[in-house]
């Protein structure tokens, strides 16, 4: 799939100073799910799969998610953090077979 | 594939996720790395909770956390689940982490979300798996330590966790 790693944010179209801001942050990912064999063992690999959000705001992080393979494909987190500064918000993806995909915002006051 | 095959190819993958760590500025500290991979075991959910709280005990979240997540969950490959807890959000007491935990998938541990005061609320959402019809905890762990712990159960009609 040529997508995968394709974020995409979600960002209020208005936001004021000191707002608490809820954000939707969507990668297109895999996130393979855990292989059995006909004996039902599991297949031991290394499975290519979201382990680490990153989200951060004005270079300081706000909040990072741990995820397991209990994540949905293509998954797709929610968060809020405190609009003080405009500035850029990131959000970071890491895989376990070393991917890092990010998407940015630009925080504009209106 | 070989046997060195394999390993070459895992010690490429570990340079590799370091350098990204490194160049995501230091922000994640290589133990976060380790943690993570060990975060998603094959355990028993019983397992998980001690391992990743010992014997610490838990109070009932019920009055501050709230675990919003569907009754009945036809796809289990995708569930949505969102957790908001009641906090002020103050450098001197914020929630620190919320994990939330499927009682009966495979690997319990889904997810553990780390939280800054600079969040300004306490408050993740995600898609999860549900392999079946079980629990799901939501763990919130404060700043100062204390544990406050919410569940509820879901009905899947379809299991989303395959193998």
């Amino acid at each position: 799939m040529s997508d995968i790693g394709k974020v995409r944010l979600r960002v209020p179209s208005s936001i004021k100073a000191g707002d608490v801001v809820q954000v939707r942050a969507l990668v297109i990912h895999p996130m393979e799910r855990i292989e059995r064999d006909a004996q039902g063992k599991i297949v031991q690999k290394n499975y290519n799969y979201i382990n680490k959000v990153i989200v951060t705001y004005l270079g300081k992080t706000v909040a990072t998610f741990d995820t397991t393979q209990n994540v949905a494909e293509n998954p797709f987190f929610t968060f809020t953090f405190k609009a003080t500064d405009p500035g850029q918000l990131k959000v970071q993806f890491l895989d376990t077979t070393g991917g890092r995909y990010e998407g940015i915002a630009d925080i504009k006051f209106s | 594939m070989t046997e060195d095959h394999r390993i070459s190819r895992r010690t490429a993958l570990i340079t590799l996720s370091a350098l990204g760590v490194a160049a995501a500025g230091g922000l994640a500290a290589m133990p976060g790395t380790a943690w993570a991979q060990a975060l998603g075991q094959n355990e028993s959910v019983e397992d998980a909770m001690k391992r990743l709280f010992g014997g610490k005990p838990m109070r009932d979240g019920a009055a501050s956390v709230k675990l919003d997540v569907p009754l009945i969950a036809e796809n289990g490959a995708v569930v949505p689940i969102s957790v908001s807890v009641d906090s002020p959000m103050t450098p001197t007491n914020y929630v620190k982490h919320i994990y939330v935990v499927a009682d009966k998938n495979r690997i319990p541990v889904v997810t553990r979300v780390t939280l800054s005061p600079e969040a300004g609320r306490a408050f993740m959402g995600a898609n999860i798996r549900l392999g079946e019809s079980g629990d799901v905890r939501a763990i919130v762990e404060q700043s100062d330590g204390s544990l406050l712990a919410v569940k509820r159960e879901v009905k899947v009609t379809v299991g989303g966790c395959g193998g």
